[in-house]
């Protein structure tokens, strides 16, 4: 018995060892390396040691603290958006039936399965400034004149905003719907005994009953939207007046438009540790009566 | 029970090299056989090299082909990507410290890979002969102080073009326009007449230029060279974008919104947009324009007369007049000139002296005699290079060719301004920095409305304070 225990225990550690290996090729030597290098001034031919310049430098530019701004109003007003928005969807469909139900949570789910450069494309299109544009066409037709809508700093930053909720809506839907699949009828039956409406049954079963599903998305979605990278990128390059530049594109430019790889790591690791407090701060704040 | 075990370590170490796999990449065969290392012999000569021209990656096997007989020591080897690519491959190779002896880069990016002590000097490995051949104030462009560090293999004028038709519905003489040049006060009049309007909305603007993210800073740069500012430092190595005189130009590029010539959605307009508008007739003076953007036109205007379905949805045919940019107040008849070509590199591995005189020799050939005449050809330019020049007059002569826009780039590509090989690296490099991270910004907010030009000029002037000091600027 003891010798069957100690050879599952070796198994155990073997099998441990393979994903461990993986963690620490694919992230924590990453993260120690970029530690490291926020320390030094990069240079391919022999890095130079500067000590906390990096983080000095960065503290002190305004560009950073404009697009860590930036960054929590899209984060911010981009994912609380999105979840009222799939978590109604996804009450809207549960009532129907499996097939159709599929065909929903499929259509919604298509822009997440398309390239960013793709949907970029047809965002384009969509906020194209001029009368063509899809967006200004359709206003025009309310005698609305043409919205500068990525070039102006009034409506980019909404833009990107608007864009990103409906870019990821498809992944939130699915999970709610998953999560609202997964309450027992009998709590619907005895409400309907009581005699409760609608919208009373949402307040007092569904909404308790999904929380733990809404604390992940707030917290993933939250993490995601302080990285976020791409949309700014693709759509705007960060402008007008910096007006969308995110934490994400400064990192990326600061690395790979000026090679300036130690200050990039130091304020990749800023962010990382702004994330980080922003996270556990809303997991207590949201986390206290949820069972999971 | 154990053989399961044995399966599930198995999947799990395969699952887990799957994913190490993907680390591997290209560079395999590189570092197997280090930088300049032997193969059959051979001194190894390695080269990035992006689609120059439409058919220059078709032709570039031929070339290294007869590169690789002429040489037996010595072999070219090639690797080709898009454009994007090249950059991307290009900065991952040099950030590694493994990249390839020779990448073809806009002459822009010179001082970034000196600042990263990358680029080698070429000088001392041509003969006088060599250099010769190349114009001076075009090969200049790849020094920097008394280094040499590539080759150039064109220069391309970046000026603005016109639509035949609608320039001499406004009245204006192109002719003279291509041959004088125009003030800006002439421009503006000159788009003010090119707007047509239809039922209160505008059809037709009288200028264009695609300003969409990064490209708004092409605007800039290409304007501003001839509003007395030929280059971001004088002579004394002084910042001067932040010269008072700086509103005066930002001032009239906003009039020319303001007039309702320019779309007030300018920001917004990128490259491709803006060259569909020049196609479907929705401007008459479109920027920045290229010589090889006759042909485009052509090409369109033949697939129109054709009934082919490729042609731009929408567009009227185009006869593309190329034009100078104007002279703004206090500044003198200048052009742009964007001058791309081959850069050595070298690495971690420091090569010896042979191979990099190899390299040296490689870029010569890739930059001189029909290499430079064909690519040129393919773009509508004229060879920088002598060999490059006389291989040209041999080939056969490019059909329907306009004269008028060939003389004017040929005179514009003389008025191109001088390279700056005194200014040094690091402060090039800085000078970039606030282009791209204060005036470029500023400047898309003032094509927006939003940023006046009093409030761009104070930005450019408190950054170059913090980043050149009270001394390193021109305050007056």
């Amino acid at each position: 018995m003891k010798k069957k225990l100690k050879k599952d225990t070796m198994w155990a550690y073997v099998f441990i060892l393979v994903p461990l290996c993986t963690f620490t090729i694919f992230t924590l030597y990453p993260v120690v390396s970029a530690a490291i290098t926020s320390f030094q001034e990069y240079k391919p031919m022999g890095s130079e040691w500067v000590g906390l310049d990096n983080y000095v430098h960065t503290l002190k530019n305004d560009l950073f603290y404009k697009a860590l701004w930036n960054t929590f109003v899209y984060a911010i007003i981009t994912v609380p958006v999105s979840m009222l928005l799939s978590f109604s969807i996804s009450i809207m469909i549960l009532p129907y039936r499996k097939k159709i139900q599929t065909v929903f949570k499929a259509a919604y789910y298509l822009p997440a399965i398309a390239s960013g450069v793709a949907l970029s494309f047809v965002w384009k299109w969509i906020y194209d400034p001029m009368s063509t544009g899809l967006l200004n066409s359709v206003l025009g037709a309310f005698g609305v004149p043409n919205q500068n809508w990525l070039g102006s700093g009034n409506t980019a930053m909404a833009s990107l905003i608007i864009m990103a909720v409906f870019a990821g809506l498809g992944q939130n839907v699915i999970i709610y719907t998953a999560a609202l699949l997964g309450v027992d009828s009998t709590y619907y039956e005895a409400a309907d005994i009581d005699g409760a409406t609608f919208w009373q049954k949402v307040r007092y079963i569904v909404w308790p009953l999904v929380k733990p599903t809404t604390v992940f998305l707030a917290i993933t979605g939250v993490i995601n939207g302080l990285q976020s990278f791409q949309n700014a990128y693709l759509m705007t390059g960060g402008g007008p007046d910096n007006a969308t530049t995110m934490a994400g594109l400064l990192i990326f430019n600061r690395a790979f438009k000026y090679f300036e790889y130690g200050e990039a790591c130091a304020q990749a690791l800023l962010l990382a540790a702004i994330i980080a407090v922003f996270s556990i701060f809303q997991f207590r704040l949201n986390s206290a009566d949820v069972e999971y | 029970m154990k053989a399961k075990k044995m399966m599930a370590l198995l999947l799990t170490a395969a699952m887990g090299m799957s994913a190490l796999t993907g680390c591997g990449g290209g560079n395999g065969k590189e570092s197997e056989e280090g930088k300049g290392a032997d193969k059959k012999g051979k001194d190894v000569v390695t080269a990035l090299l992006p689609p120059v021209s439409a058919t220059y990656q078709d032709k570039i096997t031929e070339y290294v082909k007869a590169f690789n007989e002429e040489h037996p020591d010595v072999e070219i080897e090639v690797t080709t990507a898009s454009w994007e690519d090249t950059t991307q491959k290009l900065d991952v190779q040099v950030n590694a410290g493994s990249p390839p002896d020779i990448a073809f880069i806009g002459s822009d990016g010179v001082t970034k890979y000196l600042d990263m002590g990358m680029a080698v000097d070429i000088s001392q490995y041509l003969s006088e002969e060599q250099m010769k051949d190349f114009d001076e104030n075009v090969l200049g462009y790849f020094k920097n102080g008394d280094g040499l560090y590539g080759l150039p293999a064109y220069c391309e004028v970046q000026c603005i073009g016109g639509n035949r038709e609608f320039l001499e519905k406004a009245g204006i003489d192109w002719k003279s326009v291509q041959q004088n040049g125009w003030t800006y006060d002439e421009f503006r009049e000159a788009i003010k007449k090119g707007v047509v309007e239809e039922n209160g909305a505008t059809k037709t603007y009288g200028f264009l230029f695609a300003c969409s993210g990064v490209t708004a800073k092409d605007y800039f740069s290409i304007f501003v060279k001839n509003a007395g500012f030929p280059s971001p430092f004088n002579e004394d190595l002084k910042y001067t974008y932040t010269d008072p005189k700086m509103v005066d130009f930002l001032e009239d590029l906003r009039a020319m919104i303001d007039d309702g010539s320019m779309p007030k959605e300018l920001g917004a307009i990128d490259a491709g947009k803006r060259w569909n508008m020049m196609l479907t007739g929705q401007t008459m003076i479109t920027g920045k324009g290229l010589s090889s953007f006759e042909r485009s036109a052509a090409n369109n205007n033949e697939m129109l007369k054709n009934g082919d379905a490729d042609a731009v949805e929408g567009s009227i045919p185009v006869d593309y007049i190329v034009l100078p940019v104007p002279v703004f107040e206090g500044g003198t008849q200048n052009a742009y000139g964007a001058v791309d070509g081959y850069i050595c590199l070298t690495g971690e591995k420091k090569p010896d002296e042979e191979h990099l005189k190899n390299v040296a020799e490689a870029a010569y050939y890739l930059a001189s005699a029909e290499r430079a005449a064909e690519t040129c050809q393919e773009l509508y330019l004229k060879p920088i290079c002598e060999s490059g020049r006389t291989a040209y007059e041999a080939l056969p002569p490019i059909e329907n060719k306009n004269e008028d826009n060939t003389k004017t780039v040929e005179s514009l590509t003389k008025q191109i301004v001088p390279a700056r090989p005194d200014i040094p690296a690091e402060l090039g490099a800085k000078a970039i920095k606030i282009e791209d991270e204060v005036i470029v910004p500023k400047f898309q907010g003032l094509l927006a409305g939003e940023v006046t030009p009093e409030e761009m000029h104070q930005a450019i002037v408190d950054a170059a304070k913090e980043v050149f000091g009270e001394d390193g600027y021109v305050a007056e």
